[in-house]
């Protein structure tokens, strides 16, 4: 059912509006899946590429509602699907939570932090926009992505540590994936305060924008791959 | 000197400097396990003086982070004290404080970290069922019963055990610990880790006090708190 979306997602490259088919159907995916499995289908490198790929739907169309066909959708789409592909070529894990992920901090942690990945990718996209025609709108719009981004991203590591406590006794772990989390919020941070700074504010504080999400993939999936942590399950 | 800790420019420094000491240790953490190994398993000064000044090569990240935080703390306290100070108005004020409840929600989260890496402890050992193990502040744990739960296929669905503790010989507070289900006594931490059934039932417990626990949950109160208002205001600016 899932290779619908690779023809249904390309819609939107004729007009913003056309995604909606896309992420209706991607949505009863997610819900379906959350039925049978009985859980938050947040589990592994297919559930999560995959919720990220709607989210920056939810996200394109929210913010690219009144924009005609331009180079926001051209860049944002071809994301879109290649983050899908990353999902279909990864393998699904079914069947029950472990019994430390079933607690609500988990998925609200998971949910946030996804959501906020798409923020984050959505202003990449503003920030190479910006770059491209130095348009104010576009860095505006930047600033909008990544502020709300970088609020669901302190929330989730807020809900993250209260899972840690409860969990293992400790809100905050000494790994390498917990570092690399760390680096995402000085980013974020970063990037809020320089863009207050004379000389930092304008183009180097978009590719700012542009390079945090970069970081935010790789303390994703690079991590994950190359490095031992408390993520794992 | 007032000037560097002011400006704007030192939090922007600053925190690529924290950036690039954070990614070194991200490399170097599991390049030396030996050394990194024991962070997470006692308090953090015990492990900075029991390992880290010995292999300050090694651990020269930790330390140029924490050096950075200072840096950080003293900045984000200056330009706070200055942000405050001033004259008021009714139309500027809450987006000049909520960048402040920020700040202090931050500084709250420093504090947590600060005192939970040097007060309170952190214990743990394997406790076989109805036996006592002592704990410091004259208290001892009781494990009655240890529990596991399988599914239809045999998989382990969940698990329990039933925990007692004591104090100056009586029995103030009873638990059940499971995945997520720690039990708390006046700012003590028990939890269960992991458990055996080979032979004899066995559970591995860890028990904890944080006394930063709570100033991290107040700290990230506030900064919630301020970055939604930071949000409302700003978001329509934009």
């Amino acid at each position: 059912m899932e290779f619908i979306l690779f023809i249904l997602y390309p819609l939107a490259l004729v007009r913003v509006r056309l995604i909606i088919p896309a992420l209706a159907f991607h949505g009863t995916l997610i819900i379906s899946s959350a039925v049978s499995y009985g859980r938050v289908p947040l589990i592994g490198t297919h559930d999560t590429l995959g919720f990220l790929a709607w989210s920056v739907g939810i996200v394109y169309l929210f913010f690219g509602w009144t924009r005609k066909r331009d180079l926001f959708s051209y860049v944002t789409v071809p994301l879109i699907l290649v983050l899908l592909a990353g999902s279909a070529l990864s393998p699904a894990m079914r069947g029950p939570l472990p019994p430390v992920l079933r607690t609500i901090w988990f998925e609200l942690h998971v949910v946030l932090s996804f959501v906020s990945y798409a923020l984050f990718a959505v202003g990449a996209v503003f920030g190479v926009l910006y770059l491209r025609h130095g348009r104010r709108e576009d860095e505006s719009g930047q600033y909008r992505n990544l502020l709300l981004g970088y609020a669901l991203f302190s929330l989730a590591m807020i809900f993250g540590g209260i899972w840690a406590h409860l969990a293992w006794g400790t809100y905050w772990l000494w790994t390498p994936k917990e570092l690399w989390t760390t680096i995402v919020w000085f980013s974020y941070s970063l990037y809020l305060h320089a863009r207050l700074v004379r000389g930092w504010a304008g183009r180097p504080v978009a590719w700012m924008g542009i390079v945090g999400f970069f970081i935010v993939m790789f303390t994703y999936v690079g991590v994950g791959l190359l490095m031992k942590s408390s993520h794992e399950f | 000197m007032k000037n560097f800790f002011l400006s704007l420019k030192t939090t922007v420094w600053t925190l690529l400097g924290l950036i690039c000491v954070f990614f070194l240790g991200s490399y170097l953490m599991p390049a030396y396990r030996d050394v990194h190994g024991g962070m997470n398993d006692r308090l953090l000064f015990q492990w900075v003086e029991q390992v880290a000044l010995d292999n300050p090569g090694e651990t020269c990240w930790f330390f140029a982070s924490l050096a950075g935080l200072v840096l950080l703390t003293i900045n984000t306290i200056v330009c706070s004290i200055q942000a405050i100070k001033g004259k008021w108005t009714r139309e500027d004020f809450l987006l000049r404080i909520a960048p402040q409840v920020v700040h202090l929600g931050f500084l709250c989260i420093l504090l947590a970290h600060l005192l939970g890496a040097g007060w309170g402890y952190r214990v743990s050992g394997m406790l076989p069922v109805e036996t006592y193990a002592k704990l410091p502040e004259n208290r001892s744990i009781y494990l009655s019963d240890l529990r596991p739960l399988v599914d239809d296929r045999g998989g382990l669905k969940d698990w329990a055990a039933v925990v007692a503790i004591f104090e100056n010989g009586k029995r103030v507070a009873t638990g059940t610990l499971g995945p997520n289900t720690p039990l708390f006594y006046q700012g003590m931490g028990v939890y269960l880790k992991s458990f055996d059934l080979q032979e004899r039932p066995v559970a591995f417990l860890m028990v904890n006090r944080d006394p930063g626990a709570i100033w991290a949950l107040a700290g990230s109160v506030l900064f919630m708190i301020g970055i939604v208002i930071i949000l409302v205001l700003k978001w329509k600016k934009a």
